[in-house]
């Protein structure tokens, strides 16, 4: 009965305060909420991507002597199974063509099979760019190295048999070779097989008449595989769990055919991959959405906390009365509960709303456990908030003392202790000893299943948030208690005569004050860094996709269909703002193919864009000024100057292909820079030079690839050139649009998007939340002070002037405080998390506009709670009555 | 007659659940009276005390101020409030609470001067620094007439000003207070529950249930 009728009180005159406290409660069930929900169905859509992208799931290798129906079956049963083919593989001595008078000989390659349906199955493999489907067809490079083309005759070496002649009939890009011809069966460190460069596909009759002999002599130099797609909609959405599944069905494989078969899963392999992105995503989590969850605690606590005094001051009349501290708590439990489950209720109804989950997951994600712990968690803050102080008071303080605000209380520990400079230092430190290591955060090496974060870093970060926060306090506290001559200037503007008076007032509730600097410090930086954070992110993954594809279109040819023979046509789009050729080439550097692509420095920044980092000790006009300068000139990678030992000026000789006698030829370069990342180039050893010298000394001047800057939209441009190049289907159209989706393997698959956009709604919130709502929860406990200034004869602007006063300081404060610390913090967020950006940003990339919003939004925030603040006309008395 | 300062005719003033605070209440301040109001807890003096001093609106009849001005200029400069709680702006010291009305009146020059000279006169000089919550409640209440008083307002309303104030201690207070106003035309207005207090008034309104049921003697016979 006493519960209820304190119940019924303090909702009738406590309102605003319970209100408040649910609101606070209701923001961090929200963002947590949220953030379970995105991860759900981020981690559902890393695996459905990823599963995208694997050509073919697994590849099983049939054991010489083998049944290979048996091990189609147990193929069949180890999964639930979309489709499987098989490939013959079959080496080769070499091949060989007449060409142009001139005999080409290859070196060893290889002549596969695909059975019927092969290619309607499995579409990635072999992609056709000339010539007819329907017989022999040799791959670009080989048909490059051979000089051949559809309807020219080839002769196979066979192994241990005399050779044979095929007529080609069309030449295919195989964009998965890697895979296609990896060695099944290696350990998983083995270094990864370089693919052949001579391929031949033949019909599966074709094959199986000119290589059953060569099986039957030499079966060691034939085999057959099984190419498998798995039924994808049955893996779990989780990667993780996807990845055991997968490889646990592989290593079912296995035991199956023990003896028979040797299993390649590259669809675990690739859920690998995707699991270390989740691991990356959980890292940038802690990074990122972490601070987001602990800001909103504190900014909950905080909230609920600002009508402590008068909390205290109600159950020190109660303890006055009798009461028990089982009977205060009890109480108290009362109006936590109140506060916590209607702060729950209204979080996780807002974040279900904004958030919502597609089914068919609908059902599993609402019943994630993290949701239930969400609750919890939203739960114990409420009643912690309300239970911590009135246990405390109960058992630590005086009713004397818990009657009267103490005002004179002398610094807190950690101020005399210097702890916000010693969590500076410490911060430093921990930066220091990340940068000492380059940065390196997450280790995933290529061809090792093992990872590791280095979860140390995330320590310099979260000292360096805390030691500003309490800095803040401490410059602050400084400030305001002092009655300093800075605080005297902050309030002029708004005070005007009364300064001297109201800064006087301020100065001793300096605080109540500096906790809502610190608050909303803290939340204004949060915002800050995690806005400078993403929009640099965004930036670098623009950058990351206009690198792999080059520009906002690029036209990918080859040199038998170049790109560049329809530049005329591709200018005159209407769409087209800038059109420029590039030479996209191979050339030896020792016994090293590299690709070569050949630029005109003056004129291919037109079309695409350079950056500073992509270029070794130089920025990019520079390198670009000296290539210019340097007509033989070439840009090589960084490890191909560790292998030649090359100087500044030395001649290198690269073997590149003339296109008048179709032979490979040193030519000539000299070496005067390395280029670590360029337009389109692989990850691997790449070489830049001018096309101008390449087309001299090659006797060709064509242009394999176009990049194309477009007006407005690259999707649109793009389109606009496909229908320009409808008829020639080896022109492989791309825009960066595409490019950005198709980036998968590295971090800017990640789609932070969503996280941060979370994060950056929910930021805004809370520092509206951490300026007007504390400073109107605080107003409203000093109700009566207002009304006492009123009654005494205050005009409205003399009223004003004391409540414009406090919002202004938590304003500037605030605002202040909060840009600088966010800017430092993104910094360190940046470089702590290089490894994230591809290549690393050059500076950060600054959101005015949400900035801006956010600002607007703190200073509306704090003008409706300095509105709250003023008395009521007629309510004045009834106010002064408010004991 | 005397210049009436404060009149008041037919006031009434009800709050939620029908509470009828004040019924058809007729009065009049005079320039220099002194009034007693009494009454049991609960008759409507600090309500009448609060319509008078412009406080709170009636919600039946009507309050004019002929003799101080309009509405918008009484406080601080024509009238000065003692209320019965404690009252004291919280975050300023004493001397800055005593002076805060020459500050709001655009005196701040004088506000320090004239607060120390009033707390001297009431014995109090050596609260000055202190803030409120550091003061007992006789003293709050003391500090709260200085700063009725420091405007020199023409009309001073207070509230069981001697409430939470030992005898000796409320005799030289309030002697110090009569002191202060005697000659200078200012009215004050008293409403206590001590009878040495409002035996030292020349007139005496009782109040009853909200309404004015004596006044004795009038004003103008004092």
């Amino acid at each position: 009965m006493m519960m209820l009728l304190w119940l019924r009180g303090v909702l009738t005159r406590r309102f605003p305060r319970v209100l408040g406290a649910a609101a606070g409660v209701a923001v961090t069930v929200a963002l947590l909420t949220s953030m379970v929900l995105f991860l759900a169905n981020a981690s559902a859509s890393m695996t459905a991507r990823a599963v995208s992208a694997v050509p073919v799931d697994w590849q099983v290798q049939v054991i010489s002597g083998a049944d290979p129906e048996a091990i189609g079956k147990a193929i069949a049963e180890a999964a639930p199974i979309k489709a499987a083919h098989r490939v013959r593989y079959a080496d080769a001595a070499g091949f060989e063509a007449l060409a142009g008078g001139t005999t080409q000989t290859t070196g060893p390659g290889q002549v596969i099979a695909l059975d019927e349906g092969y290619s309607k199955d499995f579409p990635a493999e072999i992609r056709l760019l000339s010539g007819s489907a329907d017989g022999v067809l040799v791959a670009q490079q080989t048909a490059a190295n051979l000089h051949v083309r559809p309807g020219d005759k080839v002769s196979i070496k066979r192994i241990g048999l005399p050779a044979v002649e095929v007529t080609i009939a069309g030449v295919v890009d195989l964009p998965d070779a890697d895979s296609l011809f990896q060695a099944v069966g290696l350990p998983a460190q083995a270094a990864p097989q370089a693919p052949p460069d001579n391929v031949l596909v033949l019909p599966w009759r074709d094959w199986q008449q000119l290589f059953s002999p060569q099986a039957q002599q030499r079966p060691d130099t034939v085999r057959l595989q099984w190419h498998a797609r798995l039924a994808h909609k049955a893996l779990p959405s989780d990667p993780v769990q996807a990845h055991l599944s997968v490889t646990g069905a592989a290593r079912n494989l296995e035991a199956r055919t023990a003896g028979q078969a040797l299993v390649a899963d590259n669809l675990g392999s690739r859920l690998a991959a995707v699991r270390e992105d989740a691991l990356y995503a959980s890292v940038l989590f802690l990074f990122l959405g972490l601070p987001g969850a602990a800001l909103a605690i504190a900014l909950t606590y905080a909230v609920t906390s600002s009508g402590g005094q008068r909390r205290r001051m109600e159950q020190a009349l109660l303890r006055v009365r009798g009461a028990t501290t089982r009977t205060i708590l009890s109480l108290s439990a009362v109006e936590a509960a109140v506060s916590a489950i209607a702060g729950i209720a209204f979080g996780m109804g807002a974040a279900l709303f904004f958030n919502p989950v597609s089914a068919p997951d609908r059902y599993a994600t609402l019943r994630d456990p993290a949701l239930l712990l969400v609750a919890l968690l939203g739960l114990l803050l409420g009643f912690a908030a309300f239970l911590l102080p009135a246990w405390r008071d109960a058992h630590w303080i005086t009713v004397g003392a818990a009657q009267h605000a103490d005002s004179r209380a002398r610094a807190p520990l950690w101020q005399r202790l210097w702890l916000d400079l010693l969590l500076l230092a410490g911060a430093g430190l921990f930066f220091w000893l990340s940068a000492s290591t380059g940065y390196k955060i997450v280790l995933a090496p290529e061809g090792v299943a093992a990872t590791s974060v280095d979860y140390k870093a995330f320590i310099a970060p979260a000292l360096l948030w805390v030691g500003m926060t309490l800095l803040v306090m401490r410059l602050s506290g400084m400030m305001i208690a002092h009655n300093s001559g800075l605080l005297r200037v902050i309030l002029t503007p708004v005070a005007g005569p009364l300064t001297p008076i109201v800064s006087a007032a301020l100065s001793r509730q300096s605080e109540r004050l500096t906790i809502g600097i610190a608050m909303t410090a803290l939340a204004v930086s949060f915002a800050a860094s995690t806005a400078i954070f993403n929009a640099t992110y965004n930036a670098q993954a623009r950058v990351d996709a206009e690198l792999t594809n080059g520009s906002d279109v690029t036209i990918f040819g080859t040199s038998d269909v170049p790109a560049g023979a329809h530049l005329a046509a591709l200018t005159a789009l209407t769409d087209a703002l800038a059109v420029e050729p590039m030479q996209h080439r191979f050339a030896y550097v020792g016994a090293d193919l590299q690709d070569l692509y050949g630029i005109d420095p003056g004129r291919i920044e037109r079309a695409t864009t350079l950056s500073d980092a992509y270029f070794s000790g130089t920025s990019a006009a520079g390198v670009l000024g000296q290539l210019a300068a340097t007509p033989d000139g070439v840009l090589v990678s960084e490890e191909t100057v560790q292998d030649f030992q090359l100087q500044q000026g030395d001649t290198i000789n690269l073997r590149l292909l003339d296109a008048r006698d179709h032979q490979y030829h040193p030519v000539a370069f000299r070496f005067i820079g390395v280029a670590r990342e360029f337009p389109t180039a692989p990850k691997d050893s790449f070489l830049v030079a001018n096309a101008a010298y390449v087309a001299r000394m090659t006797g060709s001047d064509a242009s394999e690839y176009v990049l194309m800057r477009a007006k407005g939209n690259p999707a649109e441009l793009a389109r606009q050139v496909a229908s320009v190049l409808a008829l020639y289907p080896a022109l492989k159209v791309s825009d960066i649009g595409q490019a950005a989706h198709l980036i998968g393997s590295s971090l800017t698959a990640v789609d932070l998007r969503g996280l941060t956009r979370i994060e950056l709604g929910f930021s805004v919130l809370m520092a509206a939340a951490a300026a007007g709502l504390m400073l109107a929860l605080g107003f409203a406990e000093r109700r009566r002070a207002f009304a006492i200034l009123d009654a005494i004869g205050a005009r409205p602007p003399q009223l004003a002037a004391f409540v414009w006063s406090e919002g202004l300081v938590i304003i500037v404060g605030g605002l202040v405080f909060g840009l600088i610390s966010g800017t430092l913090t993104a910094w360190m967020l940046v470089k702590l998390l290089t490894g994230v950006f591809d290549p690393p940003p050059q500076a950060l990339s600054v959101p005015w506009l949400y900035l801006a919003i956010m600002l607007g939004l703190v200073v509306a925030s704090v003008a409706a709670a300095v509105r709250s603040a003023r008395p009521s006309p007629g309510l004045v008395a009834e106010q002064l009555r408010d004991l | 007659m005397s210049d009436a300062l404060v009149l008041g005719k037919g006031l009434g003033r009800d709050f939620r659940r029908g509470v009828a605070a004040l019924r058809d209440v007729h009065c009049r301040v005079v320039s220099g009276a002194r009034i007693a109001m009494v009454g049991p807890s609960g008759s409507g003096k600090t309500t009448l005390l609060h319509i008078l001093g412009g406080l709170d609106k009636p919600t039946a009849g009507t309050v004019e101020w002929p003799g101080l001005g309009p509405f918008d200029e009484l406080r601080p400069r024509w009238i000065g409030i003692v209320f019965q709680s404690p009252s004291l702006f919280p975050a300023l010291t004493v001397v800055q609470n005593v002076g805060l009305p020459l500050v709001l009146a655009g005196h701040p020059a004088s506000a320090e001067p004239a607060a120390k000279a009033l707390l001297a006169s009431f014995g109090l000089d050596e609260l000055g620094d202190k803030l409120p919550e550091e003061l007992s409640g006789g003293q709050s209440q003391r500090v709260a007439m200085a700063r009725a008083l420091v405007m020199k307002p023409k009309l001073v309303l207070a509230d069981e000003p001697t409430g939470q104030l030992d005898s000796i201690t409320a005799q030289f207070f309030f002697d110090t207070v009569l002191e202060r106003l005697e000659g200078t035309g200012t009215a004050l207005v008293v409403a206590t529950h001590d009878e040495a207090v409002a035996a030292r008034m020349a007139t005496r309104w009782t109040m009853d249930h909200g309404r004015l049921v004596s006044e004795w003697p009038r004003q103008d016979a004092a």
